[in-house]
């Protein structure tokens, strides 16, 4: 491993130097108290957003499950009650339903994520510089999409019926347990793509070539690099546990469709009954919030006290494996038949939702849809609004998200940062609704307003929102390149005179340029379409792109609805060419060299 | 040394993002402080409106601010901008699925944030009456026409400001020449497996349905019966209007259960969709409700609104601002007619249900429904 902690002699001197004459600076100038130096104050205020954005408005909802009283939610001070209700009949069910398919699922997601991760970082694989592509217009389209397509195929006279394929088996398959595992393991994949590819970008040529100096076969020194990618591997696993656990657009579609309850959906109509049932939906969230416990203490398992900084100035460019032609074949028809099902089933649900004119009862392809869009005033305010929200909170998190990663990969946990860790996690498994009802119950509260604080319906309470339920999912695609980092890349700088901030844009930045610039897409395309914290949280009068496709779904317009879902997801798509694109000509060579590949 | 260096830096890049991430919430406490100058259409309008909320009691009741309208209706943005024309007052619009409003306005009840609510089903304004959540007494000088007055409250809590009807079957009219007309005919063995309809913890008007077959059966027990019979005979349940009208052109299904205002909507998109009546169908007003914790210059404004939409000119905004979609409504005022794609009711036995006697039973019919005919 390679570690500069000794600085050359004649750099430290004249860091040296460089800190006499600071010190000297700074001894003309009134000292501060300790807790006040900007250095200090960081960490605190970081904690205090993390406590106001994130733990707050999650505890004040979680509250009601004991206490409804508190927000005039019912007449309670203390009852058990609702969690007594959460943990039997139909709920139960939903919620054990919900524990087995998301673990299911990112075991999926990992089976089939890391081979398509190295397939495509380290092998000479035909066509692998559209993988990365593809699993990113994977991971942006909104999960109920893929389920429409599903369901269009196999429901009952769907597609497969009027092509003369009569085959019932598959209909009750998908529409069904199996149906709703498979869905959500490949929602899962994209994030195993995304953790795995990441670390391995990171991860150079040499300890391969050192285990191969040593004798090893490849299967041997695989066994070598699959460990250090642990982090990676449980990052994904945890991620995908508790993006599957909170997933709601197929438990509202497929999985509802088919019967088969689960712990969102049921959560939903708790809230979405009248009068909603905050301290039942509170109830669930409890257990919600308990079932990511799992995967967690899975993760601090199998990582504790080790450390898997691999990531330096010189790690070395990976060298891609040959593929036989029978290899190269095989693999490339695997991944293409991924893709198809990934890509092509979703693509045939928007297009049988918004090509067919007449409700889907023709197989008459038509653009009707899409003029009527382009003739409803007001199109292009929403669009911008979300662009405009997309961009600050896509910004903003990715900068909380990396303090948050490199805290939670410290070689050294604390108490405090496996709360945070346990925090982050907790409320991704949290829907957005409850996120979006806590944010109500937290920043509505009467005294607020005697303040004069009145956040509730602002766009900065709705950006705030955004950026909070976006950090933990960004934290942890971010935490398996972070974690690889070495301390040695700063120091490098600082002993050749960089200023801190100057030393870790020109040391750590540009190996980490890639996973945050991911992440930011991922982020800005999450936040582009998200529903259900703008449903309750956005501005009267200043409507998102997604509800303004909500209000023609649900005003029948279902086609015109299905035509602006389909826009919006090009303009995602657009944004995140236009990104990546930007990233390959802008970026300094070298940035893009770190975790780059040379043919074997 | 090293890790003094590496904290250091981790802990002035917190610092940095954690000034921006503040200076969102600086942004907000400014943009709340500023809240004379908003204007309807901009973002700055519901803070304004939420400072103004703040500060009312002491402001005069001629003021303007901005009205907050809370609405699930299809001519909602249409009407507002033609209000705002009209008058010069204001309007923030929240346009949303009845669900996600009405979830708002119980989350905050302890201080509330709009100022008038415009969706179907009296049942739910029933509900919020009953919590002390609506103004009451308020009732525009209009001409009612029976629909109209059959929907107005005795305490005068909420405005009826048109008619929908649920229990209507819509039937592809390729598959079914001779439709269902009575509930009882709809259970029969005959139309196994090819009857849906809407579930009601997510669409909105399928609870007065609901209520309305329970309301005709004599109770709610009878009508458990009649649904628990109906799903034997293999019902199907779609979320919404949308979905459940699309299982019927795609041909999953041959009836379908959904409001009168989708139906005759998708019969313009597909010729071969029919229409039919059950007996009795059950009239489903939709109502504007004003906040009664409003300030009082925002309530004046909520009265307006109110009777702009049952004038001439709104009923004729009513009538063009979702053609195809919830335009297709019976008017409640004498003197304004129904377009022309609607039938007439003449011919039609309908009921109405008493949303206070029905409203509270929401919660324990919709989740005996969901845990028993749902799944």
């Amino acid at each position: 491993m390679i570690d500069l902690t000794q600085p050359p002699a004649a750099s430290a001197r004249d860091r040296h130097g460089r800190g006499l004459a600071r010190l000297s600076r700074l001894a003309r100038l009134p000292r501060l108290p300790g807790w006040l130096r900007p250095g200090r104050l960081g960490m605190p205020v970081f904690w205090l957003i993390l406590l106001a954005f994130i733990v707050a408005p999650c505890a004040c909802f979680l509250v009601l499950a004991v206490s409804p009283r508190l927000f005039d939610q019912g007449s309670q001070w203390f009852t058990l009650t609702y969690l007594r209700q959460a943990m039997t009949g139909s709920t139960a069910v939903a919620i054990v339903n919900s524990l087995w398919v998301s673990g299911a699922a990112a075991a999926i997601g990992l089976a089939v994520g890391f081979p398509a991760a190295w397939l495509a970082a380290r092998t000479t694989l035909p066509g692998r510089r559209w993988v990365s592509g593809g699993m990113w217009l994977a991971l942006l389209l909104p999960s109920w999409l893929p389920a429409l397509g599903w369901e269009r195929l196999v429901q009952p006279d769907g597609v497969m019926y009027r092509l003369g394929l009569d085959w019932p088996w598959v209909t009750h398959l998908i529409m069904g347990p199996f149906g709703v595992v498979l869905l959500l393991g490949l929602r899962c994949v994209p994030f195993s793509y995304l953790a795995i590819s990441a670390a391995l970008n990171g991860l150079g040529q040499e300890f391969e070539d050192a285990a191969r100096v040593h004798g090893a076969t490849r299967f041997q020194a695989l066994r070598l690099i699959v460990p250090i990618l642990a982090p990676a591997i449980m990052s994904a696993l945890a991620i995908g546990f508790a993006e599957s656990i909170s997933d709601f657009g197929v438990a509202a579609t497929l999985a509802y469709n088919s019967n088969f309850p689960l712990a969102t959906y049921a959560l939903y109509g708790a809230i979405g009954n009248f009068p909603p049932s905050f301290p039942l939906a509170a109830g669930m969230s409890w257990l919600l919030v308990a079932a990511v416990a799992i995967p967690l203490a899975l993760q601090a398992r199998a990582l504790r006290g080790r450390s898997y900084a691999i990531l330096s100035g010189r790690t070395r460019q990976a060298v891609r494996r040959r593929l036989s032609r029978l290899e190269a074949v095989c693999a490339a028809s695997a991944l293409a038949l991924f893709f198809l099902i990934m890509l092509g089933i979703p693509a045939f649900g928007a297009v049988s939702g918004s090509l067919l004119g007449d409700y889907g009862s023709s197989f008459t392809l038509t653009l009707v849809n899409y003029r009527a869009l382009l003739a409803q005033p007001g199109l292009t305010g929403p669009l911008e609004r979300s662009l405009c929200y997309g961009l600050i909170a896509a910004t903003v998190t990715v900068v909380l998200g990396f303090i948050a990663a490199r805290l939670l990969s410290a070689a050294r946990r604390t108490k405090a940062t496996g709360a945070m860790d346990y925090v982050l996690l907790a409320s991704v498994a949290l829907p957005g609704v409850v996120f979006g009802a806590g944010y109500i119950f937290a920043y509505n509260l009467p005294i607020m307003s005697t303040l004069h604080i009145d956040l509730y319906q602002t766009v900065q309470l709705l950006i705030i929102a955004y950026i909070a339920s976006s950090l933990p999912t960004n934290a942890r695609v971010l935490v398996g390149s972070v974690s690889q980092l070495q301390g040695s890349l700063c120091d490098a700088a600082r002993a050749h005179g960089a200023g801190a901030v100057s030393a870790w844009a020109r040391g750590v930045l540009p190996v980490v340029s890639r996973p945050i610039m991911m992440a930011w897409l991922y982020t800005f395309c999450g936040v582009f379409l998200e529903l259900p914290l703008s449903q309750l949280l956005y501005a009267p009068g200043s409507p998102p792109a997604s509800i303004s496709i909500e209000d023609n779904l649900s005003n029948y317009h279902f086609g015109i609805g299905m035509a602006q879902a389909v826009l919006a997801v090009a303009i995602a798509f657009t944004v995140v060419g236009v990104v990546l694109g930007g990233y390959r000509l802008l970026a300094p060579a070298g940035w893009r060299r770190i975790g780059g590949t040379v043919r074997g | 040394m090293n890790r003094t260096h590496s904290r250091t830096r981790l802990r002035l890049l917190a610092g940095v993002s954690g000034a921006v991430a503040l200076s969102i919430l600086a942004v907000a406490g400014c943009s709340s402080s500023s809240s004379s100058s908003a204007t309807s259409s901009s973002s700055l309008a519901a803070t304004a409106s939420s400072s103004a909320s703040a500060a009312a009691p002491s402001s005069s009741a001629a003021a303007t601010v901005p009205l907050v309208l809370y609405s699930a209706q299809g001519y909602d943005s249409a009407m507002s901008k033609a209000f705002t024309k009209a008058t010069g007052i204001p309007v923030s619009l929240d346009d949303n699925s009845t669900g996600p409003l009405l979830t708002q306005i119980e989350a905050s009840k302890n201080n509330p944030k709009w100022g008038l609510l415009w969706v179907d089903g009296a049942t739910a304004f029933a509900g919020l009456d009953t919590q002390g959540l609506l103004l009451k007494g308020f009732e525009p000088s209009v001409a009612w026409n029976s629909l109209g007055a059959a929907s107005v409250p005795a305490d005068k809590s909420y405005v009826p400001t048109g008619v929908t009807i649920m229990g209507i079957v819509a039937y592809n009219k390729t598959k079914v020449a001779n439709p269902p007309s009575t509930w009882q005919a709809l259970a029969s063995s005959a139309w196994k497996g090819q009857v849906g309809m809407n579930d009601p913890s997510q669409s909105g008007p399928t609870f007065p349905l609901i209520a309305g077959v329970m309301n005709y059966l004599g109770g709610v027990s009878s009508g458990e019966k009649y649904f628990t019979a109906l799903k034997s005979n293999g019902l199907i349940i779609h979320p919404t209007n949308g979905p459940t009208l699309q299982a019927l052109t795609s041909g999953q299904i041959n009836l379908a259960l959904v409001q009168s205002s989708a139906a005759i909507g998708a019969t313009f998109t597909d010729k071969n969709i029919g229409i039919k009546y059950l007996d009795p169908a059950t009239l489903l007003p939709s109502a504007l409700g004003i906040d009664a914790k409003a300030p009082a210059a925002e309530q004046a404004e909520a009265e307006k609104f109110i009777e702009y939409v049952l004038s001439a000119a709104g009923q004729k905004v009513m009538q063009s601002g979702d053609p195809t979609g919830d335009s297709l409504y019976y008017p409640v005022i004498n003197g304004v007619s129904p377009l022309p794609a609607l039938p007439s009711l003449a011919s039609v036995k309908t009921q109405t249900i008493n949303p206070y006697t029905w409203g509270p039973q929401e919660a324990a019919v919709n989740t005996w429904f969901d845990s028993n005919i749902v799944r």
